[in-house]
């Protein structure tokens, strides 16, 4: 004790080194730096030397000689393997770089879907789990409880092989509450929209509708600021909006008009599309076509009969026109079939080979064909369609498609992170105090305006830090999707590892794009926090 | 719509036998009151004595489970649109302020004249600005409530209440959570509004705004009104055993 007294002279105290704070500090630095590096250094010699032992072929370049830098040249090699589903166009001749980022960019998929449908899944059952009902908040507990206390590989294969692939097989697709959402063996089937050439015309038209909101939202302000009194100028912006855009669906409806069409032989006496049903009707005796179906199940009429009637369209693959001709088709409920052919040269050829009754296509290739003894019968259209899918065969077309394996990684990471979810949206709302809410309450707000106004945005950031970590969670949790046989990052990634023993720089590449996928989240996220960050000082 | 039989008499706050439990606790055993227009009222009693509760069952903060609670006319009742009303009509001012961290000053004041009151926001923002003066605080409307002291986010809090417009200003402990040297800013606010024609009903330990503003003084021990007078009668001439023993507690040091 002595030595830390002031001395007989006046001076500070010396302290010896090992007890000083602030050359300890430095020296802890030190020691830990040193560390690091020696790490780092251990580990680059392991991984060199590893690949000097797993032989040349693993830095082979292009002109046969080996280097380092030649280490991801394999990624230009031929994959040769098949990957079920992409977002992107991929053939196993593609190269092994392709195939992995066709990997990655169905990871990417699984991830966006994912966050933002656990974000909804999650948010509903945190805050049912604080509900007054004891129903719903009984039923959101157990949920939470299920989900987060088993295995999440338990719950993929479980989803997989004891529920989407025992659903019923494609010809008896369950169809939960009449809804047009088909659930088979071969995974999901949603009802999706079709863009019209006709599209693009309305789109610029709610661009216009948007500008002219826009100026009316600003002169009002100018107005509300020189007069002092409301003007409603929300309501007026969004009249204004859909001044341009309902008009506006009708205008592109009729411009596009004549943008697509059907050929029909001249003599048929076909001149409007509706024509095609009254024949229909004609052929198969009834009024109403859409009580066909009950008259074959009734016996009334012979399957063969209806056969009979069927229209046949002739149609390029991926056409608009298709999409048009069968939502028309459908409301008027004609039966109908669709031949596809990969272009507009061979859908005619299939026409004038007698394929089909129809030959449905763009205007202008219509018009370029000129099919001899036939007439264009124009295809009215609006500027989105309905695309409800449909068997055709032994699958759907049209439509969204959620393969079985994409399905089960999806709802099956959905279900799991929402759990975890709920609980962070929970322990946010109940975080901020019962103050607030007092508050809230005392100066009259509605129950509805005390949560939407002061308790959320306020649980927000609470919920934000924690919500980022599940959301990281769960990109990376994708990498099971393997186990169900979605060909993810990872998958792809250990076939390419497989066929070209390019272990460590496989391993590499996969570890970057992971942690590239988090780094864009978490800077998304952390710009977020900080813009709601509550000022305090 | 709700009958306004006493609207338009003088007792603005009727209570009858008010009850209330928490679980097997009786937190208040029976408390009649009756207040009449424009007057200002302060309770006082030791700790866990009810006075807070009390206050906060006019308002439907604590839900009465006997009794019955009439302001300006309107009965509270399970009826949520009656609790609206009867909080539209009374304002109340918290010992934490609970001002809205997350909104600014003037936001915090706006937020319910536009969402309760609907009023434009160029009319709740002229009113905001107007009370914000009144409570001698005009150059903070932009800053955030973590950006003040503590006297100034209670004044804020005030403005905030008095936006709405309300008939009856409740104050529970509001210069109890305030540094000493903060406490006079609040207080003289609380005076001034007192005389101006409010009816006040303030749970404090301010013997000082007791005795100089309140037409009554009640003194709450146990879940009952033990006493109410005058001030002058109350300080000067305590008739109860319990409130002697208080006074002299409170006023020794």
């Amino acid at each position: 004790m002595t030595d830390i007294a002031p001395d007989a002279g006046g001076r500070p105290p010396s302290i010896p080194f090992w007890r000083d704070s602030r050359v300890l500090g430095v020296l802890a630095q030190i020691a830990f730096f040193t560390l690091v590096v020696a790490g780092l250094v251990g580990l680059g010699r392991n991984v060199a030397g590893n690949m000097g032992r797993l032989g040349e072929n693993q830095l082979l370049c292009r002109d046969g000689s080996s280097n380092f830098r030649c280490a991801f040249d394999f990624l230009r090699l031929d994959a040769q393997f098949e990957i079920a589903e992409t977002v992107i166009a991929y053939d196993p001749s593609d190269s092994y770089g392709r195939a992995l980022l066709a990997g990655a960019l169905n990871t990417a998929k699984v991830g966006f879907f994912g966050i933002i449908l656990a974000t909804i899944l999650g948010t509903a059952t945190g805050i049912a789990r604080l509900s007054s009902n004891w129903l719903i908040r009984t039923i959101a507990r157990w949920y939470v409880d299920l989900i987060r206390n088993t295995p999440l590989l338990l719950q993929l294969f479980f989803l997989f092989f004891g529920v989407i692939l025992l659903l019923p097989s494609i010809r008896q697709a369950a169809q939960p509450f009449g809804l047009p959402i088909f659930l088979s063996q071969r995974g999901i089937n949603l009802p999706g929209v079709a863009l019209m050439p006709s599209f693009t015309l309305w789109l610029a038209l709610i661009g216009v509708g948007l500008l002219a909101a826009g100026v009316v939202w600003w002169l009002l302000g100018r107005r509300e600021r020189r007069l002092g009194r409301d003007t409603r100028r929300s309501l007026w912006a969004l009249l204004m909006l859909l001044l341009f855009a309902v008009p506006g669906w009708f205008v592109a409806a009729a411009a596009g008009a004549g943008n697509q069409g059907f050929v029909v032989a001249a003599d048929a006496g076909i001149a409007t599309p509706a024509d095609v049903a009254a024949r229909a009707r004609a052929a198969l005796g009834v009024d109403d076509l859409s009580a066909v179906e009950a008259a074959v199940a009734a016996g009334e009429l012979t399957p063969e009969q209806v056969e009979a009637a069927t229209v046949t369209l002739c149609t390029v693959e991926g056409a608009p026109a298709e999409a048009n001709a069968a939502a028309w088709l459908r409301r008027a409920a004609v039966p109908y079939d669709v031949e596809r052919a990969p272009g507009p040269n061979e859908a005619i050829r299939a026409y004038l080979d007698g394929d089909c009754r129809l030959l449905v296509l763009s205007r202008a290739a219509l018009t370029a064909a000129a099919v001899p003894n036939s007439a264009i019968v124009p295809l009215p259209e609006t500027p989105l369609r309905l695309d409800v899918p449909r068997i055709e065969g032994l699958n759907f077309v049209g439509g969204l498609k959620l393969s079985p394996n994409f399905a089960a990684i999806l709802i099956g990471l959905v279900i799991y992170t929402g759990a975890f979810i709920a609980e962070i949206v929970r322990a946010g709302i109940l975080s901020v105090p019962r103050g607030q809410s007092e508050a809230a309450r005392a100066l009259g707000l509605s129950e509805g305006q005390r949560l939407r106004l002061v308790v959320l945005p306020q649980a927000l950031r609470v919920i934000i830090p924690p919500l980022t970590s599940q959301y990281l969670n769960l990109v990376k949790n994708s990498s099971l999707a393997i186990a169900v046989g979605y060909p993810d990052l990872w998958s792809t990634a250990y076939t390419t590892l497989n066929q070209s023993g390019r272990a460590i720089q496989v391993f590499l590449l996969v570890m970057g794009a992971y942690l590239s996928f988090s780094l864009v989240i978490s800077f998304f996220l952390n710009w977020y926090n900080r813009r709601i960050a509550l000022v305090e000082r | 719509m709700t009958t306004k039989s006493t609207a338009e008499t003088d007792e603005i706050i009727i209570c009858r036998d008010v009850h209330k439990w928490y679980g097997d606790f009786e937190a208040l055993r029976g408390v009649s009151l009756t207040v009449k227009r424009g007057e200002v009222i302060v309770i006082i009693g030791p700790s866990g004595s009810g006075k807070s509760t009390f206050i906060r069952t006019i308002n439907r903060l604590e839900e009465h489970q006997q009794g019955e609670i009439i302001v300006d006319g309107i009965t509270l009742s399970h009826d949520i649109r009656n609790i609206a009303e009867i909080r539209r009509e009374v304002g109340m001012v918290f010992q934490q302020f609970n001002l809205f961290p997350h909104l600014t000053v003037l936001e915090n004041i706006m937020l319910a004249p536009m969402n309760v009151r609907k009023w434009p926001r160029p009319k709740a923002e002229e009113r905001a600005r107007h009370w914000l003066a009144r409570v001698g605080i005009p150059e903070q409307a932009d800053k955030y409530p973590g950006q003040l002291s503590g006297g100034q986010q209670q004044r804020v809090a005030i403005a905030r209440t008095l936006c709405m417009e309300p008939l009856i200003l409740m104050f529970d402990e509001p210069t109890s959570a305030l540094d000493p040297e903060m406490i006079k800013e609040v207080l003289d606010v609380m005076r001034d509004l007192a005389t101006s024609g409010y009816t006040v009903l303030a749970v404090t330990h301010e013997m000082g705004f007791a005795r100089t503003v309140a037409d009554r003084v009640i003194f709450m021990d146990g879940g009952l009104i033990v006493e109410q007078n005058t001030p002058t009668e109350f300080f000067a001439n305590p008739q109860n055993e319990r409130t002697r023993q208080f006074l002299s507690q409170i006023l020794s040091h």
